[in-house]
């Protein structure tokens, strides 16, 4: 199987605005694959976004190395978290960013077929303060898939919408995904929506954050919401849960002195 | 561009509201003054304003455009300049640390108690007038664009970096579309300034312009035609306002949306 991307025990520091230097990954090896959806979870701020931007390039590792392959130059397409887009710009016009900026503007054709996959018609024109947080979404989604990119880099792009919509968009999301046959990586602290999503979830440790744990999900693909009833996802959030030691967080706390008295 | 029947009619409603307040106001004057209330010397009625532009003597035209001129010269270069330097300053992290403590300690300097100063470095002439106007717009359109500039989601440049973008186009692309709001707040307070700097220019010293009538009126206390010199500033205050609000309108229908 081709690697797109290999990264060798990459570790990332930063110097806050306060001078303190942040050790926020520590030895992180991976291989991300070409056709799969990988993704990574782990509580908040260990470092999972910066691994995201490491693997993006944009970012050099601090240690260790990160390779790409570069056949046809490594385009990437990036969906944040709050959407970000571009507010002075319509629907339309915010999906056709990354080709002006690419110099492919002969490629319009994809913004209509986007613009259709993800449940934008009649919105072309909208600007972004128009529309809902879903539609926002749906909007940074084919942005980050109109210049047809070799990887798609999503940093929680499904949080702080409502839990219906989020389903929506997961279903919807798993199969654009699947129909352009874009390889992913998903960062979320959502277990749920790795795994639904996933072909494969990376366990992060609280910071520095480093990979403690792998799942393959067999699930097939595009998944349907039904997925979520099946034995063998609620086994992968399940390994995942107790990998983060969620199952059982007060037998931790008890380790740590924590005193029986309080849940009386 | 659509502009629904609604919207049409609560404008003019807001319109009609503000006419009123100037009618009553008006009416108002012309019977206090008319009544003698307040002295006519003091508050003339605006009936004796409005005659002081059909009265000989006054160049009206030859003042108005004198004014106008340096406004409209001293508000383009100013926020050209202003522009610029913001451009600039956002760009090069240099400049940033070297020249903004610099701006933002002379924008809190009382800018009028320059004008002496320059008429000394530039002798007393048009372009010492038009330097105090472009200094008092140059700063407003500076600082609230460079905030525009600088202020802005970090996303959208780290997007643009992805896509291989370089600064000139992220400057293009991102920061300067960003920037537009705080930009027409710059050129509000720009105009304003504009006003101000034109007629200060002409107390100091001037032969000709608004700034120069009244001051002329005042020292021989021809009050109704400091008062008719106060209108057309008022008037060309509004217009100038007016112009920028209406280029705010058309340049970002996004932010209308609001």
């Amino acid at each position: 199987m081709t690697s797109l991307v290999s990264a060798k025990e990459v570790g990332k520091r930063y110097v806050t605005v306060t001078g303190e230097t942040i050790e926020a990954i520590r030895n992180v090896s991976l291989e991300l694959h070409e056709g799969e959806v990988l993704a990574i979870v782990g509580p908040s701020g260990c470092g999972k976004s910066t691994l995201l931007r490491l693997m993006s390039g944009v970012e050099a590792p601090s240690e260790g190395s990160i390779e790409r392959r570069q056949d046809n130059g490594f385009i990437v397409g990036f969906i944040f978290q709050d959407a970000s887009l571009m507010r002075w710009r319509t629907v339309y016009d915010n999906i056709k960013l990354p080709l002006e900026v690419l110099g492919k503007e002969d490629n319009l054709k994809k913004i209509d077929e986007l613009i259709q996959m993800v449940n934008l018609t009649g919105f072309e024109r909208a600007y972004p303060i128009e529309l809902s947080g879903g539609m926002q979404r749906r909007t940074a989604i084919a942005r980050a898939l109109v210049h047809e990119p070799n990887v798609l880099l999503m940093d929680e792009p499904l949080t702080g919408i409502d839990e219906i919509t989020k389903e929506i968009l997961e279903t919807e999301l798993s199969y654009i995904i699947r129909k352009l046959k874009v390889t992913a990586v998903l960062v979320t602290h959502d277990i749920g929506e790795a795994v639904f999503l996933g072909d494969r979830v990376l366990v992060m440790s609280a910071r520095p954050g480093t990979v403690i744990y792998e799942v393959k999900v067999s699930l097939p693909s595009p998944r349907e919401p039904a997925v979520r009833a099946q034995q063998q996802f609620a086994d992968c959030c399940m390994a995942i849960r107790d990998r983060l030691n969620l199952l059982h967080p007060l037998r931790t706390r008890e380790a740590s002195n924590f005193d029986k008295t309080e849940i009386r | 561009m659509r502009v629904s029947r609604h919207r049409v009619f609560a404008e003019l409603k807001n319109r009609a509201s503000a006419v009123s307040v100037f009618i009553a106001v008006v009416l108002l004057w012309q019977f206090v003054s008319a009544n003698n209330i307040i002295p006519q010397f003091l508050l003339p009625p605006p009936s004796s304003v409005v005659a002081e532009f059909f009265r000989p003597g006054v160049d009206w035209p030859l003042h108005i455009l004198t004014t106008l001129k340096e406004i409209i010269v001293g508000f383009f270069l100013g926020t050209l300049g202003g522009l610029a330097l913001a451009v600039m300053v956002t760009e090069s992290a240099f400049l940033r640390k070297t020249l903004l403590p610099y701006l933002i300690g002379i924008e809190a300097l009382p800018k009028i108690a320059i004008a002496p100063l320059i008429y000394i470095l530039l002798g007393f002439n048009d372009l010492a007038r038009i330097l105090m106007v472009i200094l008092l717009v140059f700063f407003p359109i500076v600082l609230t664009t460079l905030t525009g500039l600088v202020d802005l989601d970090r996303n959208l440049v780290y997007l643009m970096k992805t896509l291989g973008a370089g600064e000139m186009m992220i400057l293009y692309k991102v920061r300067l579309p960003n920037s537009m709001p705080q930009l027409f707040v710059g050129l509000r307070l720009g105009a304003l300034g504009a006003i101000i700097g034109s007629v200060i220019a002409e107390f100091v010293s001037s032969n000709a312009g608004l700034g120069f009538l009244i001051i002329n009126a005042q020292s021989t206390f021809k009050t109704s035609l400091a008062f008719a010199a106060f209108m057309i500033l008022g008037v060309s205050s509004l217009a100038l306002y007016g112009s920028i609000e209406l280029a705010a309108f058309l340049a970002m229908p996004w932010f209308r949306k609001k």
